[in-house]
């Protein structure tokens, strides 16, 4: 079996997995990461996004996939944490709650025009629910 | 002296009263255990962001950003004063009212936010200008912090606000809490010591800007915590109150039974009295 890390996922309403991973793949602000056990101190900030990992449960080794909203990721060589506003496996989707908000948040960039705080705001919100729809399997 | 009749309504209305504070009492304890365990819940979450802080002070030369910074002279300080949405508690809205009210004796220049109905309220009635409120309702609470995070950390950033001072209350344990007025921006030197750099650690794109995304991140949860904290010790205080409400009904229940047995016992004698005077007057 592959090496495995000790790897959190920590939300403010739950902590979402605790356990081990071999493999943790998360977007950041630069684009995609991925971590491997031993990886060299690193922390950054994550974009909304899909997170992947593949964790080890009662000896076999499972996919995980979830919707995560922005946050941080942090690495170390004994461990790997993940703080998140939100993170969503794909049973806890809402599809049609997921479209709407993207609809919204389309409307709501179109009327941000000059304003780059806004606009970014919304790219936020768009992000999040297209990594729902995907986690969804829409 | 009041009649029978009188006692016996006044205990009947007694006794509706006990049942609803003590029904009042029992809600109030079931929902402190919620909002115990929704604390619990976001306990790691805490530790977790607070130690990333910690990582990242440790690691960035100058810390170049404006929540570290004091805000733009001139500008009113911010204040969020944080209550409950209800009453009923005994003195846990009021005590923070208070708190909130010295804090406006001593600094003149303030302009407020309000978490909770009462909090909105309060500040109607002495007539201050309220930025923004949100209710502390339960279901919506961490949307409302991102919210009200937001605004004031817009409001700061474009110098309409100078400080943010947070006034909420801290749960001590379950028979006492006690409001608490603390600055959270710009952030207090002593809070963020330095301490010396463990190793390389390697940030992207900078730690400067990891920071910059952190710190906003780090309000937002601050609030969300206080709002938790503010939703316990609201239960906390209501169970303490309506306990206490429950004993005194109690007490004034047994008072006017014991009244009403006297005023009883008084109505029999006096009307054998008259039997027994009708009967001589008869027989004489």
């Amino acid at each position: 079996m592959a090496n495995a890390v000790p790897f959190t996922l920590i939300t403010p309403l739950s902590v979402k997995f605790d356990g081990q991973a071999e493999l943790v793949i998360a977007v950041g602000t630069e684009g995609e990461v991925g971590i491997l056990p031993s990886h060299a101190p690193y922390l950054t900030a994550l974009r909304p996004g899909l997170l992947r990992a593949n964790v080890q449960e009662s000896g076999t080794t499972r996919r995980l996939e979830l919707a995560c909203s922005e946050g941080f990721l942090q690495a170390l060589p004994g461990k790997i944490t993940i703080l998140a506003d939100a993170a969503l496996a794909p049973d806890e989707v809402d599809i049609a709650q997921a479209r709407a908000d993207l609809a919204a948040a389309q409307d709501e960039q179109k009327a941000a025009g000059g304003d780059l705080a806004a606009h970014a705001r919304a790219q936020v919100k768009i992000d999040f629910a297209n990594a729902r729809l995907a986690v969804a399997g829409v | 002296m009041p009649s029978v009749r009188d006692l016996r309504d006044r205990i009947r209305s007694l006794k509706n009263t006990q049942q609803i504070t003590k029904a009042m009492k029992q809600v109030a304890a079931a929902k402190i255990r919620r909002a115990e365990a929704l604390q619990k819940q976001s306990r790691p979450y805490a530790d977790a962001i607070g130690a990333m802080l910690r990582d990242l002070i440790a690691n960035v030369g100058s810390i170049d950003h404006p929540f570290m910074k004091g805000g733009r002279g001139g500008a009113p300080g911010g204040v969020i004063l944080m209550t409950a949405d209800k009453g009923l508690a005994g003195s846990f809205n009021s005590n923070l009212i208070r708190a909130a009210e010295i804090h406006a004796r001593e600094n003149a220049d303030l302009a407020w936010y309000a978490i909770g109905i009462k909090a909105r309220n309060a500040l109607r009635r002495q007539s201050r200008e309220t930025l923004q409120f949100w209710p502390l309702a339960q279901g919506v609470m961490f949307d409302s912090a991102q919210e009200l995070a937001h605004r004031v950390t817009d409001d700061f950033t474009e110098g309409r606000i100078s400080s943010i001072t947070l006034v909420s209350p801290k749960l001590v344990n379950m028979m006492t809490q006690r409001p608490e007025v603390r600055q959270i921006v710009p952030i207090a030197a002593e809070q963020t010591e330095k301490k010396p750099a463990q190793g390389s650690v390697e940030f992207e794109p900078s730690p400067e800007f990891v920071l910059g995304r952190l710190l906003p991140k780090y309000l937002e949860f601050t609030l969300y915590s206080a709002m938790l904290e503010t939703n316990a010790s609201f239960y906390a205080a209501q169970l303490v109150a309506m306990n206490n409400a429950t004993d005194n009904a109690k007490k004034l229940i047994d008072e006017n039974t014991v009244e009403m047995n006297k005023a009883r016992q008084a109505a029999i004698t006096k009307e054998i009295l008259e039997i027994v005077g009708g009967a001589e007057a008869l027989a004489g």
